[in-house]
């Protein structure tokens, strides 16, 4: 049974996202691992409007009847929960994000705030993009390492102890990749304010 | 690899033999240090067979790959032995200068076996180690024995005071004179080897694999430790006891042997009065930039704390409002070499029994003026010292009241009702070396936030995050850092920094993975020893009778509900054992039993 205080949260996390335009109507999808089962939002739920029994209890190890409702990114949350130490996933789709990755291998914001969550953000390629076996290949490899992974012209997936947890590091990439955005239409020389700059990358 | 010594030394004090070995660098990279390299070693050392306080049980300082690197907070080490209080794995681990001079000597691990005819000292310099007379030592307290074996620049000094050498199960190691290796008995250990202090000296430089890294990560860490108003204006101004007013306004204080969950004087006891009152200076362990110790001064004396675990135990717990003599109580723990809080807790116990007509005595709670004797009767055993020296759950077993003991597995809990921290409780129940906060701590998502809030009373999924947050404080305590720095700076920081030094690569993944081996194999050990599901939980008082008053009026631990999810979030089956299948994903398939 899913508590009372666990619903509200996705509800919350569920309705911002789709507020903040992270993510479409019917696009995005959160999770929560709870022991060896993983509660996921129900395949064509709207993230902006969740509501009793759109949320499905299902196995981490084992498929159970709850799959077939399931969201098309579970075999992905299954993959990432046996990989890292996450307790929940934000499935979203941030467009300026989404616009950056299509040319780069890795996003290093250069914003202060970013700089100071995230560092740098990979960017990782998957032929077919949605529930496939590459992406549960590459995307548990690159979130051991990072809290919030890019798939390239897809969207994100971020890992915390707390949905959000995970909202946070969607939010502050989506506002990052703005401003690499903005200040590229700027066009100026960057003055230095950060100390070693560079080694963002190496991050 | 970089950042280990790659050295190790073995002394047996029944033989006098003394060895360097080299250090075993498959184990470093899969239990990096401290509290991980510490319980493997045990593992093949230390059997079910083995009495705590004989000579085959063996005492495992160990230092961890970043200690002595300048990381932030890299001064700490751990000891690592069988318990004498609970029997379980024992891990205990200190801050100070004392580490970094241990592995400034070359070493990553001292492994003391054996037992002395006569008292000795062990002493490390650059020219080698040796056995020397300790016999004019035995018998002098903390301060005394530091001072004078020459505590001072470039020599630092470990030792038991009276309470380790009188065998008391709750008795510490101390280093650098005032900090602590407190819990479970180590000091005891140490005491029944007739080994009074280790004396070390050693200016050997630590190898970095990539510095530039080290650099960076060490900068961005600064950064976050700078920006928490936790690690840069809390802990400094207040030190640790800078928490009690928090934890007392949400009921979650225990009080009076946890018969209630808020103390109706803790304002005078808490951080805030310590800095108005007693503050000499604050003062910081070596490459700490957060300085949460405090040098106080009473009436009669300067000393170093009390910090907030002190405060309470031999405070709230014990329904004492009297800071001074609060303090002074904890300054004497250090001077005997008692651990402050199990001390407070027993004593704690001891009242209730009293006040209930068990015991036969005019132990009261609220008696500021008892502690003093109580302490050093505890220390040198004498009168109803000598029972309380046992530590509490023996104490009341020997008068038929154990329910009164507030323990996990013997070892006395800490400053958190988990009836008002429902995750705290399962974090208790299931702690390898008994109740500790050490081993994770929910004080962070239940009541401070970090990383996010989750409310202190739901039971829902607070398994996951107690195991991530043990694990977490594994693998910390294997690197060996301090969990102040921690609750600023995520384990991402520790994993890069581990990486940059010794030029092996460990994700953020890697790193928790290594805490959720050495938790593996410590629950292993503990079940070697015959502990089973049953031990994994809290006393009767927490489980049926609810906090009476306050914001967790009506609360009562859900214990049974959580355990169940806690073991099958770890790959455990129901009795609380590691699966084949666990076990081979973490590399200890071959200890299975």
């Amino acid at each position: 049974m899913i508590d009372e205080q666990v619903f509200r949260q996705f509800q919350e996390i569920g309705r911002d996202l789709y507020v903040a335009a992270l993510v479409s109507s019917h696009g995005g999808n959160l999770s929560m691992r709870f022991g060896d089962r993983v509660v996921i939002k129900r395949r064509g739920a709207m993230l902006g409007r969740l509501k009793e029994g759109d949320l499905i209890d299902t196995g981490l190890e084992k498929a159970d009847s709850g799959v077939l409702l399931a969201s098309t990114e579970l075999v992905v949350h299954r993959a990432i929960y046996r990989a890292t130490p996450a307790l929940a996933i934000v499935h979203a789709h941030p467009r300026t994000a989404i616009a950056l990755s299509l040319s780069r291998d890795e996003i290093v914001p250069i914003d202060n705030e970013g700089s100071y969550l995230l560092h740098k953000v990979p960017v990782v390629a998957a032929e077919f993009a949605s529930g496939s076996a590459e992406m549960v290949e590459r995307l548990p490899a690159a979130l051991q390492e990072y809290k919030i992974a890019m798939l390239r012209g897809h969207g994100c997936f971020a890992i915390g102890q707390t949905l959000d947890e995970a909202f946070q590091w969607v939010s502050c990439l989506e506002e990052s990749c703005q401003i690499i955005l903005a200040a590229k239409s700027i066009d100026e020389p960057f003055l230095e304010y950060r100390k070693m700059s560079e080694d963002y990358k190496t991050w | 690899m970089q950042g280990w010594m790659g050295k190790t030394l073995e002394v047996d004090l029944s033989s006098g033999e003394i060895a360097f070995q080299q250090l075993d660098s498959n184990l470093a990279r899969l239990f990096l240090g401290g509290r991980g390299l510490g319980a493997r070693l045990l593992w093949d050392m230390v059997g079910p067979e083995v009495d705590p306080l004989s000579p085959d049980n063996v005492l495992i300082f160990c230092t961890g790959p970043l200690t002595a690197t300048a990381f932030q907070t890299s001064n700490r080490f751990s000891v690592t032995t069988k318990s004498p209080l609970t029997g379980t794995v024992l891990d205990s681990n200190s801050g100070g200068s004392w580490g970094m001079r241990l592995k400034r000597s070359g070493l990553d691990a001292l492994v003391i076996k054996g037992r002395a005819d006569q008292p000795v000292y062990l002493e490390i310099t650059p020219e080698g180690a040796s056995l020397k007379d300790a016999s004019h030592l035995w018998g002098k307290t903390v301060p005394e024995t530091t001072l004078e074996l020459g505590q001072g620049p470039g020599r630092n000094v470990l030792c038991i005071g009276p309470a380790g050498e009188n065998l008391v199960r709750i008795a510490d190691i101390m280093n650098d004179g005032t900090r602590a290796l407190g819990r479970g008995g180590v000091g005891a250990v140490m005491g029944s080897k007739n080994l009074k202090a280790v004396v070390v000296e050693g200016e050997e430089k630590v190898g970095f694999a990539d510095r530039q890294r080290f650099r960076f990560v060490r900068y961005e860490a600064s950064k976050q430790l700078t920006a928490s108003p936790l690690t840069s204006q809390a802990l400094p101004q207040f030190g640790t006891a800078g928490v009690l007013n928090l934890v007392n306004i949400i009921g979650a204080l225990p009080t009076r042997n946890f018969q209630q969950a808020q103390f109706e004087r803790a304002e005078d006891i808490s951080g805030e009065a310590i800095a108005e009152s007693l503050l000499v200076r604050k003062s910081a362990c070596w490459a700490c930039p957060i300085a949460c110790t405090r040098i106080t001064k009473t009436a009669h004396r300067e000393g170093e704390g009390p910090e907030f675990e002190s405060v309470w135990a031999l405070g709230a717990d014990c329904g004492i409002g009297d800071l001074e003599a609060i303090t002074e109580a904890s300054y004497l723990c250090g001077d005997l070499g008692l651990d402050t809080m199990s001390t407070g807790a027993t004593i704690a116990c001891a009242m209730e029994l009293a006040e209930r007509g068990i015991i036969d005595c005019d132990l009261r709670f609220g008696r500021a003026d008892l502690l003093e004797g109580l302490i050093r009767a505890i220390a040198y055993r004498k009168g109803i010292g000598d029972e309380l020296a046992e530590g509490s759950r023996r104490f009341a077993e020997m008068h038929g009241a154990g329910e009164y003991s507030m323990s996990v597995k013997g070892l006395e809990m800490p400053a958190y009702d988990p009836r008002g921290m429902q995750g705290q409780g399962l974090l208790y129940a299931t702690s390898n070396r008994g109740a500790c906060h050490m081993r994770g701590n929910m004080l962070g998502p239940e009541v401070l936030g970090l990383p996010k809030l989750v409310h202190r009373l739901q039971v829902q999924g607070k398994a996951g995050m107690v195991v991530l947050h043990q694990d977490a404080a594994a693998a910390i305590d294997s690197l060996v850092l301090c969990k102040f720095a921690n609750m600023a700076v995520a384990e991402e920081y520790f994993a890069r920094a581990v990486t940059a030094v010794t030029g092996v690569s460990y994700s953020t993944g890697d790193l928790i993975r290594v805490g959720e081996r050495v938790w593996n194999l410590e629950r292993l050990y503990n079940l070697r020893e015959g502990f089973t599901r049953a031990d994994d939980t809290l006393p009767r008082r927490l489980l049926e009778e609810p906090v009476p008053d306050g914001p967790s009026k009506g609360w009562v631990s859900h214990l049974p509900e959580m355990l169940d999810e806690y073991y099958r979030f770890r790959g455990w089956d129901e009795n609380g054992v590691p699966t084949q299948r666990k076990l081979e994903e973490l590399g200890l398939q071959d200890l299975a039993a």
